[in-house]
């Protein structure tokens, strides 16, 4: 129980980062993808460079955590597939102004229609699931 | 002196540098603390796990998600719960139907905006399958990991990104 508690401290304080820098906004994606506004660009890369730095340090330090136990990263897997996801996201980005955490924000934060877009991610996830089912995807 | 700190951390938008700083430490805090990588997008199969608890679907019953109220469960609701508290100290509407230009340029039916999202959000949820990740999976997580997928599929959702935005000046907002 202190573990899930854990895990929704983690999504409080992420859920509060993403509404409190604007990643909630649609106007800072549109910015983003029409080169108009890049702070989510800084945002991003801010974030990769910190996550980076502090993966150094946990190695640094010997890949252990607070109580000594291994960390292990497992690295995603990659096929011809994965291109054509990251393209249907990319257009998803676009079309919603939102990716599946700050859509959350957005509900959050009260957006009405970051409701729909919440319900579309859980479709597509369906989708995803019949398709597994059908053998269409492996 | 406090209550312009107040107002920095709580009211103005944050700085890019203090959100990516924040948002980037939860990588190694995660790792750190949970042995677990930052993603979000799978956790909405707990959420459609949840709406359909008797579903005899493969990818539902795999063992990763035999309990749906796992630590993604947790996780996603405290996002909501994040950014309401954020909402409430800086001070907004408890409800908006606003969704920046969208909204403001566009004088678009309540439903045409519902279809508009919940296709967009068709899309982020099965590219986001097909890609085994979003933003904080891949993007941050595994580029932060130097993982070469992360890499790959990051520059196809900024490609999709750029496409969509483009067709959207031209054919939505007009040539903007």
């Amino acid at each position: 129980m202190l573990r899930k508690l854990g895990f929704l401290g983690c999504g409080i304080f992420f859920g509060f980062s993403l509404s409190r820098v604007g990643a909630s906004n649609y106007d800072l994606i549109y910015g983003l993808f029409s080169g108009t506004d890049l702070k989510l660009a800084w945002v991003i890369i801010t974030a990769i460079i910190v996550g980076y730095g502090g993966m150094r340090w946990l190695h640094w330090r010997g890949g252990r955590g607070y109580r000594g136990q291994v960390i292990t990263v497992i690295k995603k897997p990659l096929s011809w597939l994965t291109p054509v996801g990251g393209i249907l996201f990319g257009v998803g980005w676009g079309m919603a102004g939102a990716c599946p955490g700050t859509v959350l924000a957005q509900v959050g934060e009260g957006k009405i229609l970051g409701l729909f877009t919440m319900a579309g991610i859980v479709g597509g996830t369906y989708i995803y699931a019949w398709l597994v089912e059908k053998g269409l995807i492996p | 002196m406090e209550s312009s700190l107040y107002t920095f951390f709580f009211v103005d938008p944050w700085p890019w540098w203090l959100g990516g700083i924040c948002i980037g430490l939860l990588v190694p805090a995660m790792y750190y603390f949970f042995n677990t990588p930052l993603g979000v997008s799978t956790g909405y199969r707990n959420i459609l796990k949840i709406m359909l608890p008797g579903s005899k679907l493969r990818y539902l019953n795999s063992a990763e998600c035999l309990d749906v109220f796992n630590w993604r469960f947790f996780f996603l609701t405290g996002i909501i719960v994040g950014a309401f508290i954020s909402a409430r100290v800086s001070g907004l509407a408890w409800f908006t139907g606003e969704m920046g230009i969208f909204t403001t340029r566009l004088d678009w039916s309540f439903l045409s905006q519902a279809v508009w999202f919940l296709g967009g959000g068709l899309l982020l949820g099965l590219g986001a399958r097909i890609a085994h990740g979003c933003t904080s999976g891949h993007s941050i997580h595994g580029i932060a990991n130097l993982d070469r997928a992360s890499i790959i599929t990051t520059l196809l959702f900024v490609i999709g990104g750029i496409i969509t935005v483009h067709l959207i000046n031209v054919f939505v907002l007009g040539g903007m």
